[in-house]
């Protein structure tokens, strides 16, 4: 099994960035997401909001919802001139994408250089297969994330085989993560309906079981590099890894 | 094992192949089943697309500007080396419009015909300086011949036509400058006795009678004559006298017969 060494690096600048983030969206008012901002990073005004105040929750997802369509379509709208080799459109997706791609690059790979090389590579990537995304049927915002995904993970295979020699060190940073009440905040901004359904019910997981579910999908890590990395028995890994995905199918079941 | 039956376990199963933490050979053969029955597939590709939505709920970070002028810059290259390629084509492309062009005036094109034309050109140029040379030698020889068949040719000053007292022509005279001689030809029936002889007298428009020479029996007669005989003559004539003639300086001593003028010929 090819240990994880790409994650030798420390995480305190891409957490301070996120805490950055969090702040930033808190500070920022009110807005068409700031309700969610404040239920979904406050768990259990969220879930009494959902077991007491079901319709108004209904009311404000479908705000969203039309929000998010208009989004997608304005996404669609430009990957498809972007298949016609629209510079300009390329240039506008990238305003609009460019943080949320870079926050997924980075959250993937942890070094902002190779982030950015990431990002780099997705964009000139998306200018080339932009005419594929029809295809995929899938919301543009998670097209989009799976090119960056994709990217990233090749980028970290390229390092782990580039440092091989290397000892593998422990990720401290991010075993205090999961330790302390610190958590990575999930950020709905330009989500997509299924994001936002998937949120719902990440949201009502256990901190570090949300954490390490979300940490094995980005980084595609199985349960003992998992083990590894956050300086966990195996058993304990697998045990909340299994809860988290029980939880997230009776969740999802109620959204499919 | 048939996942189908048990849609609890296909859905764990489906959730954590999505999820990447199947490993192994566990996920090998839930592939394969995913391959063979549609719901297996059905329920892996729902969990791959739910999962992949948490690409979508990190937080945002600010990349640096560096990067879209890095993006920029290879997707102008991009660009601009599509366009070199499309100009290309349309290069290309006339080309091939000319080389159907150039088929159907393809000979004039090919090298060995125009090496041929070039060596058999040269071979021509050859023989016709030979045959220059060679005709010019002959030419030479013939323009020598015909010079000199000119300089002996006969050359027609001076006529007269000498008539008697009735106007009858009786003898024709011309002088040749080339061989300085006079020729006379009896025209008429006249022939004179044989004790006596005709002479020729030319008169200067100065100064007496001056002999030419006198006439044979002949038909047609030659008499050797300077230039100086005959030129300013106006007038030549033919006298009567004794067997073989006077002497110049006496004059004519018989009748003139024939008289007639001596016109300078033009052309």
């Amino acid at each position: 099994m090819t240990p994880d060494y790409y994650l030798l690096r420390p995480l305190k600048s891409t957490l301070q960035v996120r805490f950055t983030s969090l702040r930033a969206n808190l500070a920022s008012g009110p807005g068409i997401y700031w309700p969610f901002s404040y239920f979904f990073n406050s768990n259990s005004l969220w879930k009494s909001a959902f077991i007491w105040f079901p319709a108004k929750k209904r009311g404000m997802h479908d705000n969203a919802a039309m929000n998010t369509q208009l989004q997608d379509a304005t996404l669609i709208d430009l990957l498809d001139r972007i298949a016609q080799h629209d510079h300009a459109a390329l240039k506008a997706l990238y305003e609009l994408c460019a943080s949320k791609l870079y926050g997924l690059a980075l959250r993937v790979v942890t070094d902002r250089d190779w982030a950015e090389d990431v990002l780099q590579e997705s964009f000139l990537s998306i200018w080339r297969s932009a005419g594929d995304y029809r295809a995929s049927l899938s919301p543009p915002m998670a097209w989009l994330g799976l090119i960056v995904r994709s990217r990233a993970l090749d980028m970290l295979r390229r390092r782990a085989a580039d440092r091989s020699h290397l000892t593998q060190d422990l990720d401290d940073t991010l075993a205090d993560t999961l330790a302390s009440d610190a958590e990575t905040p999930l950020d709905t901004a330009q989500a997509s309906e299924q994001a936002w359904a998937l949120h719902q019910c990440l949201v009502q997981l256990e901190k570090r079981q949300r954490e390490v579910v979300s940490l094995a999908y980005v980084r595609d890590m199985s349960h003992s590099e998992l083990a590894a990395q956050l300086q966990l028995p195996l058993g304990t890994v697998k045990t909340w890894i299994r809860r988290g995905l029980d939880q997230l199918r009776t969740c999802m079941s109620r959204f499919a | 094992m048939n996942l189908i039956k048990n849609p609890e376990l296909l859905e764990r199963l489906a959730s954590c192949y999505a999820l990447g933490t199947l490993r192994g050979g566990a996920r090998r053969r839930f592939e394969t089943l995913a391959r063979e029955q549609a719901p297996v597939r059905a329920a892996a590709l729902i969990w791959q697309s739910r999962l992949s939505a948490l690409t979508e709920l990190q937080p945002q970070v600010a990349p640096s500007g560096a990067v879209w002028t890095r993006i920029d810059n290879l997707v102008q290259g991009d660009l601009a080396s599509k366009a070199f390629a499309a100009r290309r084509v349309v290069a290309q492309t006339a080309d091939t419009a000319k080389g159907a062009a150039k088929a159907t005036v393809g000979w004039l094109q090919s090298l060995v015909l125009w090496r041929l034309a070039t060596v058999a050109g040269a071979a021509a140029t050859v023989v016709a300086v030979a045959t220059g040379f060679e005709m010019r030698d002959q030419l030479g020889g013939q323009i020598g011949q015909l010079q000199a068949q000119l300089q002996s040719a006969p050359k027609i000053e001076y006529v007269a036509v000498l008539a008697d007292d009735k106007s009858a022509a009786s003898m024709l005279v011309t002088f040749d400058a080339n061989s300085k001689k006079l020729t006379l030809q009896r025209v008429g029936g006249y022939q004179e006795a044989g004790d006596r002889s005709l002479q020729l007298w030319a008169l200067p428009p100065a100064g007496g009678p001056r002999s030419l020479g006198v006439l044979g029996q002949d038909k047609v007669l030659r008499l050797a004559a300077a230039d100086r005989d005959v030129r300013e003559v106006p007038t030549l004539a033919i006298s009567l006298e004794p067997k073989g003639g006077v002497p110049s300086e006496t004059g004519p001593t018989g009748p003139v017969l024939f008289k007639g003028a001596l016109i300078q010929k033009m052309l």
